[in-house]
């Protein structure tokens, strides 16, 4: 329970007494008093709906890499896929000349890792090879490219 | 239908190329219910409520950016405008409310705060009026506080007394912020028919209509559509540039209400509106100037810019307002001077003057926007220009506003820099010739007929 000052409360008092007029005694004061501050308790102490950041974001993620052409790209990135036990839904790959680019849909919903962790991992086996890699949740493409 | 790789490379593209990011999201807070007669209470009352409710803004939005690997280049927070919630305090007491501001925006991680305001388009109560005076001290000593005071509408005309006043406080706090090219005026906006529901700075505010928390969402993607207007062939009519224009509006549009969207949910608030605003950036390439060239103009300024710049506004409108159903906010392309790269290189070239860009604000969203004047310029001149914007915002209907910076000891030739999103502007020339008769008349500019329309 807040605490108040005892002029907090004797300023309640006042203006109580002031409000009840002829009808002031002891008694009622006290009640009147003792319900005001009960009523600014409950005021002070409605809970907001707690925060939470573990939101529901969807499963399917979509990895874009980019990079010079080379043998073992597919190889490396899927392998660090099957180690966090994430599925390969869909692939597209394109090479325009010596550019190499790859798409996959994935299903991360079975991995006991959260999205920030598999995507920092893909990241860096990226760098390892050479790709510039870019991690998304697949809703921000069905939003932009689907009414 | 699954998403093609050409879609994911266009998005891919856009955000690493282009530089399509969401330039702010805004977390509006009434803080009507701060209200207090006593200072330190009312202070330590809106200091709690914006740590408590802004506790987890930019965490989320942080998040959403990670998730959709889209950029959220600032994230803010506007309040209720200050002279609603604290009415009838003395000028240093605001100037000490604006520091409790500043000093949650500093331990919140927020770019800027906005709702150091007033809404004074008929009339001042003495609160409103002590507040507009503490405005240069509040803005000298503060780093993330913004200011804006609405001066007309249509409804209501235009307060000439508040136009005059302000020439006085735009010269007064480039005076206090001197030593920083009079940064404090950039983050000062004058306004005719504010919008309640802007989430961008400096004319941010939480509208009295507004719900106690939302979350609103600004875009920022001139290079978007740069690349639409540039691959367009040279003999492409209006109706089909317009067209291009349009749909690149749609998916940005979109991003931005679905990104919004997402930081409010994050936080259990509920989502207010989208506006598609485009604004632009200092970088090259994310221009809203550079547009208007691939048109086919030589450069902004040319015969046909404010045209130009028409079929821009409304065609995003078309593809924003098919792209989401909360449009709102400002809602139409800015020309800033200092943000936008085209349009400084333009200024340096002598290719257009405040009048042309007066012109232009007949058609697009905002007004006079970061333009810097000579620091000599009297203040019955920038009121001026200020009522000048007043009248084209009421006898149109429209937004517009003014936030120019008379350059302390700076001419045409030099320029000041802010540096970040605020950019650099080169000194720009205008009239000196004498209004001091007509500013000082004062009074109420009557509401135009338009107004009456009931």
């Amino acid at each position: 329970m807040p605490k108040y000052d005892e002029t907090e409360v004797r300023n309640l008092a006042k203006e109580a007494i002031k409000q009840l007029g002829s009808q002031a005694d002891p008694e009622t004061i006290e009640r009147v008093v003792k319900a005001a501050l009960a009523k600014i308790e409950k005021t002070a102490e409605t809970p907001r709906p707690p925060i939470e950041l573990q939101h529901k974001t969807g499963t399917r993620i979509i990895i874009t890499a980019f990079g010079k052409n080379q043998v073992g790209i597919l190889a490396g990135l899927t392998d660090i896929l099957a180690r966090n036990k994430c599925d390969v839904l869909d692939l597209t790959q394109k090479i325009l000349q010596e550019f190499f680019t790859i798409m996959l849909l994935v299903d991360i919903s079975k991995s006991e890792h959260e999205f920030e962790k598999i995507k920092d991992a893909v990241i860096a086996r990226g760098e390892e090879l050479n790709l510039k890699v870019v991690v998304q949740h697949e809703a921000i493409f069905n939003t932009m490219h689907r009414i | 239908m699954p998403i093609s790789l050409e879609e994911i490379l266009e998005t891919i593209r856009m955000t690493e190329v282009e530089h399509f990011d969401i330039r702010t999201v805004t977390m509006g807070i009434n803080i009507k219910d701060c209200a207090s007669d006593d200072l330190n209470k009312l202070k330590s009352n809106i200091y709690e409520k914006l740590m408590r409710i802004g506790s987890e803004h930019v965490a989320s939005a942080r998040k959403v950016e990670s998730d959709y690997g889209l950029s959220i280049a600032n994230k803010r927070i506007a309040v209720t405008p200050l002279s609603i919630a604290a009415d009838g305090f003395h000028e240093e007491d605001y100037v000490e409310i604006a520091r409790v501001m500043d000093k949650a925006s500093d331990e919140l991680g927020i770019d800027y705060l906005g709702g150091f305001s007033a809404l004074v388009q008929k009339g001042w109560s003495m609160g409103e009026l002590n507040l507009i005076k503490a405005i240069p001290e509040a803005l000298s000593v503060t780093k993330h506080v913004c200011s804006s005071i609405n001066v007309a509408t249509t409804k209501a005309g235009i307060n000439m007394d508040a136009v005059k006043l302000m020439g006085k406080i735009i010269k007064q706090t480039a005076a206090k912020t001197a030593d920083k090219d009079a940064i404090g005026c950039a983050k000062l906006v004058v306004f005719a028919n504010v919008p309640e529901d802007n989430p961008f700075i400096a004319g941010a505010f939480h509208g009295v209509s507004e719900p106690d928390v939302v979350v609103n969402v600004g875009l920022s993607g001139p290079g978007v559509i740069l690349r639409a207007v540039r691959e367009a062939p040279d003999n492409m009519d209006f109706a089909d540039l317009s067209d291009r224009i349009r749909r690149m509006a749609f998916k940005i549009t979109r991003a931005g209400e679905f990104i919004g969207k997402k930081v409010a949910s994050l936080q259990n608030v509920p989502f207010g509106i989208v506006d598609i605003s485009l604004a632009p950036t200092p970088m090259p390439g994310d221009s809203v100037a550079d547009i208007l060239r691939a048109m086919g103009l030589e450069d902004v300024g040319a015969a046909g810019t404010t045209a130009a710049l028409a079929l821009l506004n409304d065609s995003v409108k078309r593809g924003g307002l098919m792209a989401s159903s909360n449009v709102g906010g400002m809602s139409g392309a800015f020309i800033p001077v200092s943000e936008d790269y085209g349009m400084i290189q333009a200024v340096k070239k002598g290719h257009i003057p405040i009048e042309k860009l007066e012109a232009m604000t007949c058609v697009c969203s905002v007004g006079l926007d970061m333009i810097a004047i000579p620091g000599d310029t009297s203040e019955q001149v920038i009121s001026g220009v200020i009522a000048d914007e007043c009248a084209l915002g009421i006898m149109n209907n429209k937004t517009t506003a003014v936030r120019i910076i008379p350059a302390p000891g700076k001419n045409v030739g030099d320029s000041v820099t802010f540096g970040g999103l605020l950019g650099e502007a080169p000194i720009m020339s205008v009239s000196k010739l004498d209004n001091i008769i007509f500013i000082n008349r004062g009074g109420r500019f009557p509401a135009p007929v338009k107004g009456i329309n009931n």
